[in-house]
């Protein structure tokens, strides 16, 4: 077919015409769904085929696996929680990091290969680029994860019995929902900086913050000054990675942590208050990126 | 559609990337943006697709406004950026089937038009392979497909031959030309290739420094430069040459080569004279085309608006 027919259709109408029409509902919420859902089902796609979904795995059962093998749990209880003790402390280093590296090519890349021109240059927004990002590559998140640590149910069943799912599955829920703050975190990087290398450098920084420095610092603050409960749960909200220590560790008996995770367990935090933390690091660092890649400039 | 741009200034930062620049783009005339690098090209271009947004004037297609039509404006327009990239793990199938589903061409559709536009652009053979072994020419005529996928009434294409070898110029110019010899479309490209330009566009015109230095149609342009002509004669006596030469126009000359400016009618006289009294061993004769109009353009300044 030549490049004339193409641009004709059926009754011989100029180009174009046919789709202008097509496109007075455009701005719907089914449409904007749609476009949205086209992008999910692309990122979903590339971050697949680029074996992200199966290294993350394997490497989520493998520490997994190593935990449950030489954690020298006992038989019962105790020996149960000292294991998702240790899978906690393992997660709180392991999956911000995961999912930092993972996320922070996820806009700048596409513009380093010449993608996000073409994108751009497609009737969607570019809050919906983000936002499709964010879903598709967000979903082998999660599965990774889920798998990944999910993993180790089937021993841990066979060796404490089937309670110890509840418990279990609410670890994996919130590794999910650490693992979805720092991808989180991630886009947003990606979305503001020029060039792939200062996002790898922004991640590391973020990764090197919130895993070390600001434990450091809300340990150094709780040991020298009397503060007050509220201080102490604002300096836990205001870090994913404590909000998901605290979640995960509030379902067992034996303290996971020392040093701050002990400081936590005084406080008087609320579940809700917990997860309403962690849904608002998934959310609003993505909202934030969908408004600040309308300032890109490719 | 037509296109109509209107006072448009653009700065970025310090920077005046387009300075007060208007013209006009006939519906259905192939359009060629001319300048060297850095001219303006490519910021007009992105404004014209609504990428950014002018600090000054207005741009319309048809009667959206694109400024204000936001992602609108880009159901119009088939668009081709300069610098263009497919993650190299999709099939180039692939990423027409997903340019269909944003923009929302029906399944029935993209189904039957996805194969018709590969074979198009000549990638129906590798439309199932990773485009990660894609050469650089098959990625620029994939970026050619996603952009007529739709049928839009506007193409806008930012140096579609970049980086092309020969044989995909002279492809990529096969297909440019169908679509503007047989359908209604608005074609407008930038380009850096006056032969290019020249080949295949109604109508130029010409930026420099972010100034619109020249606008209208080629043969316009060309009138407008002069309707005088530029004779290269070699001849064994170049002294006696330019004496006869001199009755006729304005003369320089080189070691075996008189040259000559003069009106176009008085070319042959020209010869004639010359010829009856020194031996010329050959003649060229140059008439003012797109090079002339861009050099004087760029170099000399604004030489005008020549009406379509």
């Amino acid at each position: 077919m030549t490049a004339a027919e193409l641009l004709e259709d059926e009754d011989g109408v100029s180009a174009g015409e046919t789709v202008f029409e097509a496109s007075e509902g455009n701005g719907t919420i089914v449409d904007s769904g749609r476009r949205t859902a086209a992008l999910v089902l692309n990122e979903y796609r590339l971050a697949v085929r680029s074996r992200w979904a199966a290294a993350l795995t394997a490497i989520f059962a493998l520490f997994s696996l190593l935990i449950l093998t030489f954690s020298g749990a006992s038989v019962g209880p105790a020996g149960f929680e000292r294991i998702v003790a240790s899978l906690v402390n393992l997660a709180v280093y392991l999956l911000p990091l995961a999912a930092l590296v993972f996320g922070y090519d996820a806009v700048v890349g596409h513009e380093d290969s010449g993608w996000l021109d073409v994108l751009f240059a497609l009737p969607i927004s570019r809050s919906q680029v983000v936002i499709g990002t964010f879903i598709g590559r967000g979903i082998v998140l999660v599965g990774a994860t889920a798998i990944g640590f999910g993993v180790s149910l089937p021993f841990l069943v066979r060796d404490f019995g089937a309670s110890v799912i509840p418990t279990f599955g609410f670890f994996v829920f919130a590794a999910i929902g650490v693992a979805l703050a720092f991808f989180a975190i991630a886009v947003l990087v990606s979305s503001v900086v020029s060039e792939k290398v200062y996002a790898l450098g922004g991640v590391l920084l973020v990764w090197v913050w919130f895993t070390l420095i600001h434990d450091l610092l809300a340990l150094g603050f709780v040991a020298a000054f009397d503060l007050p409960s509220g201080a102490i749960v604002s300096m836990i909200v205001s870090n994913p990675a404590d909000v998901f220590r605290v979640l995960a560790l509030s379902r067992l008996e034996v303290g996971g942590g020392a040093g701050f995770a002990a400081v936590i367990a005084q406080t008087d935090l609320s579940m809700n208050t917990l997860l309403a933390s962690l849904g608002a690091w998934i959310v609003l660092p993505t909202a934030l990126a969908a408004v600040l890649i309308r300032r890109r400039r490719l | 559609m037509e296109i109509k741009i209107d006072d448009v200034t653009k700065t970025y930062g310090d920077v005046t990337a387009l300075d007060d620049v208007s013209f006009d783009v006939e519906r259905g005339s192939t359009f060629g943006l001319l300048g060297t690098n850095g001219a303006g090209k490519t910021t007009l271009i992105k404004l014209l697709v609504g990428l950014d947004r002018p600090d000054d004037g207005r741009i319309r297609i048809g009667e959206t406004d694109v400024a204000t039509a936001g992602r609108t404006v880009r159901e119009l327009v088939g668009y081709l950026p300069q610098r263009i990239g497919f993650p190299s793990k999709l099939t180039g199938r692939e990423v027409l089937r997903f340019t269909a589903r944003t923009r929302r061409i029906p399944k029935a559709k993209w189904q039957e038009r996805v194969p018709d536009v590969l074979d198009t652009v000549g990638l129906a053979g590798a439309a199932d392979r990773n485009i990660g072994g894609y050469s650089g020419g098959m990625r620029r005529r994939l970026g050619l497909a996603t952009a007529i996928l739709n049928r839009p009434p506007v193409l806008i294409l930012d140096e579609p031959t970049a980086g092309l070898d020969p044989e995909g110029v002279a492809e990529y110019h096969h297909v440019i030309e169908e679509i503007t010899d047989r359908t209604d479309s608005t074609v407008l490209f930038s380009s850096h290739v006056l032969s290019e330009v020249e080949s295949l566009c109604d109508s130029v015109a010409v930026l420099h420094g972010g100034e619109l230095r020249a606008s209208g149609t080629v043969e316009g342009l060309t009138e407008s430069v002069g309707s005088g002509v530029t004779v290269r004669m070699r001849v064994d006596d170049v002294g006696t040459a330019a004496t006869i030469a001199r009755r006729h126009g304005d003369v320089s000359t080189s070691d075996d080569s008189v040259v000559v400016e003069l009106a176009e009618a008085s070319v042959s006289d020209l010869i004639g004279d010359i010829n009856e009294t020194v031996d010329v061993a050959g003649v060229d004769v140059e008439r003012p085309g797109l090079e002339t109009i861009f050099h004087d353009a760029v170099e000399i300044g604004d030489i005008g608006e020549v009406p379509a």
